[in-house]
């Protein structure tokens, strides 16, 4: 199979619609993240919630770099999925669409280091590791996880790994592999 | 002013190993130039894909031609620059939901002149002209997303209109526009034919109201082999045919005072957009028979499935087994009720065929009943060699055999179809009645059928409700 | 003010304050915004809304903060106050402009491919069918007794599949209505630049240094 870097409208138009896809699953599914925070806030676990779910948050890259097999497409699909949630009012408001970009550019890398020439197992696990170290390193920033104890810091890392290895390594995988058995992305994109 | 020419045309859709299928085989026709013409031919038959390769679209979109061309005047189709095709040829499509990029009405006629580079001091009156042409300039600022479907599909004509294309290409536009919007439509294009010479193809399944407008009829056959022009006394025979296969002399019964009921309607209000639907006083339906629902395109039958699904909202009451249906949580509500939806493809969760059975029998709530008959309903259907076969890759009929099947083995107390016979052939429809039949007799199901075609229906339905004037009513009739 | 410059100065005075530390000026961000939104009239119903909503990661930061770290009280309360920020200037921005004109104005401001402005755009509008797909797919799954949750494979499946047909009628639609990418297109509505846009913009960074540096001293 021939994939060009060239983005077309249709390519655009689709990417767009996965990232509000699963915009909308996350929000209609539940709160989710509402609900675990709450529960954890009182022994100061709350910001644990955000580690809990962020899996489901950055899905959306690595399987738009899975499906599209382009340069920028991981990065893309976040962006665009930020910039829907700003619209339609998510928590973090102006920072979502810098979030976006720092989720994007954490997941392309794993396609980045394998050259673009990999999509298997192994990038996508390249992808789940480049994610969880770019996007914690954002929150040491913009949420202050740099300031707490050594302990609490390396669970929350533990738990982020393991909820982006879950949601944007193995369901992702599951995804892709349903989709590969129908061969309707082959034909289709181009 | 365009002739349309289609010489030695074959198209096909490639397969993943490389084998290309012909989708249309070496079919030629010419479309004359200022007609109106009608192309017709079974679900399936490419008439879809013929007008998508003059219109363009085809095969940038997807396909490929193995053979032949489509000359617009004397120019090969596909060596008119895309910017220049605008003003040539427009299309109409079927989904009326995916044919808008912008939000509102205006913008979305706007965005077409701009790209056509239109010079903006031009822009409002050809916007006005074009709006004020289909009768719709109130609906300017509207949200595109609120309107019903034939609203939709007029905003679609006014958008050509605007961009003075001189061929306009419809596929299978009336699907979900009532009749009044229909009878608007045609009598424009009939206008835009006579009063500005424009050159006119819509394809359509349904011959139905169309005698009075067109010139041409055009017969693509269900292989896609052969695409002629009928002349005028076969062109006759053919609609005349088509006229609703005569049922006036079926009677149903009307429902029983000791028939019981189990989904009732209550003051229920049913609205599409900012459109009334539906405003009935009462009416119920009854446990343990197969009733029929039938009323015009875009008149609200689909969308009283969906509110009895759950997946439309309603005003007023809509009881099922005296609950609310509103008020039921849907992992309860569906193990009473499961819809048979019209596109087949919402219906899947898997890949293949026999996955999809496998998942049904597994949470059948008569497992022991379908586990034996399963392969007997499979060869009925010819379905039986089709087990390993990923399920979007069936043909239309195959689909929906698969759908009904799947949905059948559930065994759910009410079951609704929306639309189950369409695309399948004559054997295929015996086949699928059979079995719904005796399913519903032996799992003790209730069906509420809404369906246009009406043939043989009379051995499968207890009751017939019609839907007009936005409300529901059962007749004797058939017809 | 112009969208595209709207949105930049958003994102980077939100950008900035991920990196500083003085709760005095997110609370000031957060006022400015908040009158910027009061100016748009909003619904009341979203304006609770819009105070509820970032109530939540607020706390939980802030409480975090005071119990499993000792940075005090200083620094929660500017962790607090910085959501706050992030939500109102990011709400004053989307609040006071449609997407269509954000859009319009990447196109011919930021010099943004026409197939990216209008791609995203014509997706974006079909975000009410998105919803309802949604739940028909689920309606879908508990009709065949198998319930779809936030992680089974088929729910993002039938998505994508859902994805993969409507965007080739879009694409396909906006294509006969004339829509070619990379060719020239004309505006009927022209989207400038202006002087005082840009004024707004330096204005109102030099003015958030100035603060920032201003109580940094004291």
């Amino acid at each position: 199979m021939k994939y060009s870097n060239a983005w077309h409208l249709r390519d655009i138009i689709l990417l767009t619609l996965i990232a509000i896809f699963f915009g909308v699953i996350y929000w209609i599914i539940g709160p989710l993240y509402n609900v675990l925070t709450v529960a954890l806030t009182p022994v100061g676990l709350g910001p644990g919630a955000n580690d809990i779910v962020m899996g489901i948050w950055v899905m959306a890259g690595p399987l738009s770099g899975y499906v599209f097999k382009k340069v920028g497409s991981a990065t893309l699909g976040e962006f665009l999925g930020s910039v829907v949630e700003m619209f339609l009012g998510g928590q973090w408001g102006a920072s979502t669409m810098i979030s976006g970009v720092v989720q994007g550019v954490a997941s392309e890398l794993g396609f980045t280091f394998t050259g673009y020439k990999r999509y298997d197992w192994f990038s996508l696990n390249l992808s789940v590791l480049t994610t969880t170290i770019v996007t914690f390193g954002w929150d040491m920033i913009r949420n202050g996880y740099s300031k707490y104890h050594i302990g609490l810091l390396i669970a929350l890392f533990i738990i982020r790994l393991i909820s982006t290895w879950i949601f944007s390594g193995v369901l992702v995988k599951a995804i892709v592999n349903l989709l590969d058995r129908t061969h309707l992305m082959q034909t289709q994109t181009r | 002013m365009a002739t349309i020419s289609v010489n030695h045309l074959s198209f096909s859709y490639p397969t993943e190993d490389g084998q290309k299928p012909l989708t249309l085989a070496d079919i030629s026709a010419t479309f004359p130039n200022g007609g109106f013409s009608l192309l017709t031919g079974p679900s399936g038959s490419g008439k879809s894909t013929l007008m998508k390769i003059i219109s363009g679209l085809y095969p940038k979109f997807g396909g490929l031609i193995t053979a032949g061309e489509v000359r617009l005047n004397d120019t090969k189709i596909s060596d008119i620059p895309e910017t220049d095709r605008g003003q040539l040829v427009a299309m109409m499509f079927q989904n009326p939901n995916q044919q808008f990029a912008m939000d509102t009405v205006e913008r979305e006629l706007i965005f077409a002149l701009e790209n056509q580079c239109v010079a903006p001091a031009d822009m409002m009156a050809r916007v006005d002209r074009a709006l004020d042409y289909v009768e719709i300039s109130q609906l300017r600022h509207r949200q595109l997303n609120s309107l019903s479907g034939g609203e939709k599909q007029k905003v679609a004509l006014a958008v050509i209109i605007a961009m003075q294309a001189d061929t306009i290409l419809l596929d299978e536009p009336f699907a979900s526009v009532d009749p009044v919007a229909r009878q608007l439509l045609l009598a424009k294009l009939s206008r835009l034919q006579h009063e500005e010479h424009k050159t006119i193809i819509i394809s359509d399944h349904d011959l139905e109201d169309y005698d009075a407008y067109i010139d041409h009829l055009f017969v693509l056959n269900d292989t896609g082999d052969s695409l002629v022009l009928l002349n005028d006394k076969a062109a006759q025979q053919k609609m005349a045919t088509f006229k609703r296969q005569d049922t006036s002399n079926q009677q149903l019964l009307l429902p029983k005072k000791t028939d019981e009921p189990i989904i009732s309607a209550n003051n229920l209000k049913l609205t599409a957009g900012t459109s009334t639907l539906l405003t009935q006083p009462k009416i119920d339906f009854f446990q343990h028979h197969i009733t029929l629902l039938t009323g015009a395109n875009g008149t609200g039958k689909s969308t009283l499935l969906l509110a009895i699904s759950k997946l439309h909202q309603y005003n007023g009451s809509l009881l099922l087994n005296q609950k609310e249906i509103a008020k039921i949580r849907p992992n309860r509500l569906y193990q009473q009720v499961a819809l048979v939806f019209q596109d087949a493809d919402q219906q899947f969760l898997n890949v293949t065929v026999s996955e999809e059975l496998a998942l049904s029998l597994k949470n059948s709530q008569a497992p022991a009943y379908f586990k034996d008959r399963i392969p007997k309903f499979l060869e009925k259907l010819q379905l039986t060699q089709l087990q390993d076969q990923v399920v979007y890759t069936l043909s239309g009929g195959q689909k929906k055999k698969l759908q009904i099947l799947e949905m059948l083995i559930m065994a759910t107390p009410v079951l609704l179809f929306d639309e189950p016979f369409t695309g399948l052939d004559f054997s295929s429809l015996q086949a699928v009645m059979t079995i719904m039949k005796q399913v519903a007799k032996d799992c003790q199901q209730t069906m509420i059928i809404v369906s246009h075609q009406l043939f043989g229906l009379d051995a499968l339905v207890d009751y017939h409700v019609t839907l007009e004037n936005k409300q529901l009513q059962y007749v004797e009739g058939l017809a | 003010m112009n969208p595209s410059l709207k949105f930049l100065l958003a994102v980077l005075i939100a950008l900035e304050i991920s990196f500083t530390n003085t709760w005095t000026v997110n609370l000031g961000l957060a006022v400015i915004g908040l009158l910027v939104i009061l100016s748009s009239r909003p619904s009341l119903k979203r304006l609770v809304l819009l105070f509820f909503v970032p109530l939540i990661p607020a706390v939980a930061l802030a409480v975090a903060i005071l119990l499993q770290s000792n940075a005090g009280i200083h620094f929660a309360l500017v962790l607090f106050t910085r959501i706050y920020a992030y939500v109102f200037v990011g709400s004053a921005a989307t609040l006071t402009t449609s997407v269509a004109d954000l859009v319009m104005s990447l196109e011919q401001n930021a010099h943004i491919p026409s197939k990216f402005a209008y791609g995203f755009l014509g997706a974006f509008n079909l975000l009410p069918k998105i919803v309802s797909e949604v739940n028909v797919i689920r309606a879908a799954g508990n009709m065949r007794g198998q319930a779809l949750h936030i992680w089974s494979p088929q729910l993002y499946f039938k998505a994508i599949l859902a994805s993969l047909d409507w965007s080739e009628n879009l694409a396909e639609a906006m294509t006969s209505h004339g829509f070619s990418e990379d060719a020239p297109r004309t505006y009927f509505k022209q989207i400038r630049i202006r002087w005082w846009d840009w004024l707004i913009v330096i204005g109102s960074l030099a003015l958030l240094q100035v603060a920032l540096f201003g109580l940094h001293l004291q």
